[in-house]
């Protein structure tokens, strides 16, 4: 098993108060996998994929990556985990303004401490399978927004990861182009990668095929296709 | 994160804000441009004064009324007796004093046909003058003894009098006038140069006998001497002060009423001025950096602050902590380290102009550079370790959710 999320709570402490944003969340997830978190906003999916991404802790239970424990773990710790297991896609790009998309794609492989040989071969590989060969060495503020997706996705590949986490990845594209990354979405779930999406939407969660529905912290449905 | 990648990053990070990034080094710059700047010119001082006192002579000591470098009360210095003639000669005639010469002093013009040089140094002295006092006779005669016993109207010109009163002849065997008296030229004397910016060559020596007859009897001798070979310049000097104390009548715990001067006295209190001048400089060059390096802490925190997300983002995809605060300090290093280095070839630049324009011979020394490298780098970890440390610790979540 891939993932193992078993009685999950988080809570937040805001000044006296508790606010629960996850109770007693039990998902298992394989490996090749293609699931959507779906739910209002407040549902509590966006700690659920912090949680999942590992940037954040759960406050009880357990998750289990690839069998080994997650939740008491320390900040490098997590960060190592990062970087070789989880590929992060947001919706924003998230991308580094001042580096080209080829420099933001070898950017993991540097915090990976992959050595400088071979580097160059498997950034290009990566940005040539999202279809952007000629826009290498183009700025994100030169790209158009499915470009700037494309180069995120590659970004989010480059350490071959376990998981890859996609939150709300057409959220700021328009349709056509939002259609475009989910097809390379389903893709890459073809070739055997594992991918969490976060939406709100129902009809990009349907690109997914299992569907786990959040309402107030809690999973309301979980249905695979 | 290698360490040529930290570095790439932190250079396109600083270079993405050129304006922000040299007016953060700006107060390091002056900083360290100054210490270098000061260090040049207070070593070049040094050099010049220790081979200007090297002119004195030195195993001289100077007997006088009042000290060289003189500190503290002057009422009681002016209320001291003359030194005598006689004085001089019962120094003269210790054991352990090898040559002596007593010499008097006043100022008078010195005229040669229509030329006058005026307020003109007139020194009266013995044959040994020439020896104690390092004059070398360039063209003719030192005074003689014969000269001092017959009270002969004899004159030895220093180079640059020579040079003014006889720009073409020979002035061996012409008829000076020294304060309204003739006086015949009986030679010149070799150049010595300057010693802390007054001429050593701007003079005449007559005999002292002369001296006396013609401007007076009544002025303060100097008692120049050396020790006698073989005898130490510490025991010369404690005998000297014995029989001057017994002879001016010092009752005993009195402080001596007439000073002995030496040219290492003299250098050490230079050198203290001088020294206590360094530690100030290096003090407000100190805290010109400490200044400049809290500008660069400020810039520091504004710049964490602004790439908040670029830092989450950064987390998110696999950065340490320690890869974020280590590109932080390196970007501090870079802008302390290379406002340094232009503040160093600002100061040196500014230390061989002064060379150049005028004739203090400002040195750069490499201990100035090297003082001024580590301050500017240590003002870089310094204040940037605080900014890069908060830039670590921030939590990639709350991180990439900043706006």
């Amino acid at each position: 098993m891939l993932i193992e999320l078993d009685g999950l709570f988080k809570t937040y402490e805001v000044g006296t108060q508790k606010v629960p944003a996850l109770k007693n969340i039990t998902i298992d997830v394989k490996e090749t996998e293609y699931l959507a978190i779906m739910g209002p906003s407040g549902s509590g999916k966006s700690t659920l994929m912090n949680i999942i991404g590992c940037l954040d802790i759960p406050t009880e239970g357990s998750y289990r990556l690839k069998g080994r424990e997650v939740g008491t773990l320390d900040d490098d710790e997590l960060a190592e985990i990062r970087s070789a297991e989880i590929g992060f896609v947001f919706q924003t790009f998230n991308l580094l303004p001042r580096m080209t998309a080829f420099q933001n794609v070898e950017l993991p492989l540097i915090y990976g401490r992959a050595s400088r040989k071979g580097r160059s071969d498997r950034v290009w590989e990566t940005i040539d399978a999202v279809g952007l060969k000629e826009r290498a060495h183009h700025r994100p503020s030169e790209l158009s927004g499915g470009q700037r997706q494309r180069v995120a996705i590659a970004r989010a590949l480059i350490n071959r990861p376990s998981i890859i986490l996609a939150d709300e990845p057409t959220g700021n594209l328009d349709s056509t182009t939002g259609e475009e990354i989910m097809q390379i979405f389903r893709q890459l779930n073809n070739a055997g990668n594992t991918i969490i999406l976060v939406t709100h939407e129902q009809y990009i969660a349907e690109h997914a095929r299992r569907i786990v529905k959040l309402l107030d912290g809690e999973v309301a449905s979980d249905t695979t296709a | 994160m290698e360490f040529r990648e930290t570095l790439l990053t932190s250079l396109r990070t600083l270079s993405s804000h050129k304006m922000r990034s040299l007016l953060t080094m700006l107060g390091i710059v002056i900083g360290a441009g100054a210490l270098v700047a000061v260090m040049s010119l207070i070593a070049g001082l040094n050099q010049s004064v220790a081979a200007q006192f090297q002119s004195i002579g030195t195993d001289i000591i100077s007997v006088s009324r009042y000290p060289w470098v003189q500190m503290g009360d002057s009422d009681e210095f002016r209320r001291r007796k003359n030194i005598t003639i006689a004085d001089a000669e019962a120094v003269g005639r210790l054991p352990s004093v090898g040559l002596m010469a007593p010499n008097i002093h006043t100022r008078r013009n010195i005229s040669y046909g229509g030329e006058t040089v005026r307020f003109t140094l007139v020194t009266g002295s013995t044959p040994e003058y020439e020896t104690i006092d390092n004059y070398l006779v360039e063209n003719g005669r030192f005074i003689t003894r014969i000269d001092v016993e017959r009270h002969r109207a004899s004159a030895v010109l220093g180079s640059e009098i020579a040079e003014e009163l006889f720009p073409v002849r020979d002035p061996i065997g012409r008829k000076v006038k020294v304060g309204g008296k003739q006086f015949t030229v009986i030679g010149v004397m070799k150049e010595k140069g300057d010693i802390l910016g007054e001429s050593l060559d701007a003079l005449v020596i007559i005999p002292i006998s002369t001296f006396e007859k013609a401007f007076g009897s009544r002025r303060s001798v100097v008692i120049d001497c050396s020790p006698e070979e073989g005898v130490s310049m510490s025991r010369t000097i404690e005998e000297i002060r014995q029989i001057l104390r017994i002879r001016r009548k010092v009752p005993r715990g009195d402080p001596d009423n007439f000073a002995i001067n030496t040219q290492s006295d003299l250098l050490s209190s230079y050198n203290q001025i001088t020294g206590v001048l360094y530690m100030a400089m290096v003090g407000i060059v100190g805290l010109a950096l400490l200044v400049g390096g809290i500008g660069v802490m400020n810039v520091m925190l504004v710049s964490v602050a602004e790439r908040t997300r670029e830092i989450g983002v950064r987390k998110a995809i696999g950065a340490r902590r320690a890869d974020v605060t280590k590109q932080f300090l390196v970007e501090a290093i870079i802008l302390t380290g290379l406002g340094g280095a232009i503040g160093i070839l600002g100061g040196a630049a500014l230390a061989l102009l002064v060379r150049k324009v005028t004739p203090l011979p400002a040195a750069v020394t490499p201990t100035a550079v090297a003082i001024a490298a580590a301050f500017a780098l240590i003002a870089g970890v310094l204040f940037g370790v605080y900014p890069a440390t908060r830039a670590g610790r921030l939590n990639p979540m709350e991180a990439l959710r900043y706006e």
